[in-house]
């Protein structure tokens, strides 16, 4: 294992917000944790990448305990953090040159120029960010992340606020750190597509634990392949079944509305919690 | 040192680009308080042998350059809570000291830009006097013990109106009772005890010892001086190794 976590506990004038999260990853692997907001996957994010401590619980990294005064293993980490935090006075490249010191990069330039070519940013590479495109300010803090060649890298809610076209453009982006660069990649993500088109494998976070965890296909037919949405006078009702055969067999014997599906990660998370994600 | 380098070169550009806001915040203040209290109060004042206005400079460098080295505390303080950039710092591959001594060599390089525009007041005010090499070491320990306050007020307050009550409540008295604008030693107990305890008052007389020459204790006030800065960094230290976002 790459990244081991056991029992991770993190908590806030004492309330959990993370109680108790064990899970592991591999080199090279894809992760989505995916969960409603507020339900720690930022906080376990913290904690994975050294910018928090756990109130309890280990981390290891290749079977070594990490910690956040570990500098080796600090420097084969890279972050994007939620928030597009990137000096708005400050030029794309000298963005990218804070990152570099900060990393201790030796060729800078040729670094800088990697990623701006990269990121597609090498036109506006001398323009201040706060005169970028929403778009563009996440992929210069996605190349900023790259820059020192991590082996992990954790996304928190990358394409969150983002209009669908930005948001292909960015999973396009992180498919090709992940696939091309080897790079292993832990995205967290309350939307239930992202975590369906690009993760290996999913882990479903739920009031600070890990309510249920596996590839796409296995966890979806968990529940089923075929799902039915019922408008009945009280709400939709949604029924599951093995196959479509067995649907349409139901669908035939309702009279109110009804529309059929393909299952999606969203029936995992209501069978499990009995609630939708709602961002 | 790949810490301190990437603190000094972000926080520098930063600085770049607000290049003339600082120069005007280290002009105005200062020229007033010349204005108000060289002109309008003290023009034909004396302290001992000194001219008041000779006095005064001394104390508005030295007001004016804490004003500036612990102004960081508002950049961290945005950094921190607005813009998040101070993560990135927490991210690098660094000992949480380099963190520190990165914000105070920029708080070092804020605080001198006033002090040459104030030695310009000085000279066209008449009270040109040239510093002793004592000024260097006099102001590198003050501008270390404001950019330090800075750093700890930034990194312990909550939200900007926590750091706004700091400023009303310690660093605003701390102006008016160290011995900027006039000697301690006139005032009433209550004001003495608390210029024993401010850093300014210890810092102010380094600076106008070396400006005007005059014996004031340079060791004495040096030494304590020193070590309220060693305090300050451990308490730094401490603060910056536990902060979170």
């Amino acid at each position: 294992m790459l990244i081991e976590a056991v029992d991770l506990v993190k908590t806030f004038d004492k309330k959990d917000a993370v109680s108790g999260i064990s899970l592991g990853v591999r080199e090279g692997e894809f992760i989505a944790l995916l969960g409603p907001n507020g339900a720690g996957k930022t906080t376990t994010v913290n904690m994975l990448s050294g910018l928090s401590k756990p109130t309890s619980g280990r981390i290891y990294y290749n079977s070594k305990p990490f910690t956040a005064e570990d500098i080796s293993l600090k420097k084969q980490i890279g972050v994007v953090p939620q928030h597009n935090n990137v000096d708005r006075d400050l030029t794309v490249a000298e963005n990218l040159r804070v990152h570099c010191k900060l990393f201790d990069i030796n060729d800078e330039k040729k670094a800088i120029e990697r990623a701006l070519e990269f990121s597609g940013l090498t036109g506006h590479m001398d323009k201040t960010a706060d005169k970028l495109s929403g778009g563009m300010k996440r992929r210069l803090v996605i190349a900023r992340a790259l820059l020192h060649n991590p082996r992990v890298l954790f996304l928190d809610e990358p394409t969150t606020g983002l209009d669908a076209s930005v948001r292909r453009n960015i999973w396009d982006f992180v498919r090709t750190v992940n696939k091309q660069q080897g790079c292993t990649v832990i995205l967290t993500t309350h939307y239930i597509e992202e975590a369906e088109v690009l993760a290996d494998r999913v882990i479903i976070i739920d009031r600070g634990k890990i309510a249920a965890e596996g590839r796409v296909e296995p966890l979806k037919e968990s529940v089923g392949r075929a799902a039915l949405d019922i408008y009945t006078e009280n709400g939709i009702e949604t029924l599951h079944f093995a196959d479509r055969q067995e649907a349409i067999h139901k669908l035939e014997s309702i009279t109110d509305e009804a529309k059929l599906r393909d299952v999606t990660l969203e029936d995992v998370y209501i069978k499990i919690t009995g609630r939708r994600i709602d961002v | 040192m790949n810490g301190i380098k990437g603190v000094v070169y972000r926080e520098t550009r930063v600085l770049k680009s607000r290049f003339m806001k600082t120069i005007l915040s280290s002009s105005v203040s200062p020229l007033l308080f010349l204005l108000a209290f060289g002109y309008g109060i003290g023009r034909n004042s004396t302290v001992g042998q000194t001219g008041y206005i000779e006095f005064l400079i001394p104390g508005l460098i030295a007001m004016t350059s804490m004003n500036q080295s612990y102004g960081i505390s508002s950049d961290i303080n945005i950094s921190r809570f607005y813009f998040k950039t101070f993560d990135e710092y927490l991210l690098a591959p660094c000992a949480k000291w380099e963190i520190v001594v990165g914000e105070i060599i920029y708080g070092i390089l804020k605080g001198l830009i006033p002090v040459l525009i104030i030695f310009m007041y000085g000279y066209l005010a008449g009270a040109g006097n040239i510093p002793n090499i004592l000024f260097v070491p006099a102001m590198l320990v003050h501008l270390i013990i404001f950019s330090m306050l800075g750093i700890m007020v930034a990194l312990k307050v909550k939200n900007h109106g926590d750091q706004f009550a700091v400023n009303s409540f310690v660093i605003t008295p701390m102006i008016f009772l160290s011995g900027t604008f006039y000697p301690v030693e006139h005032m009433p107990l209550a004001v003495k005890i608390i210029a024993a305890v401010s850093p300014l008052t210890y810092t102010t007389r380094l600076i106008r010892g070396s400006v005007l020459g005059t014996d004031t204790a340079y060791l004495f006030n040096f030494s304590v001086s020193a070590v309220i800065a060693a305090a300050l960094f451990w308490l730094s230290l401490k603060i910056v190794k536990r902060i979170e976002p």
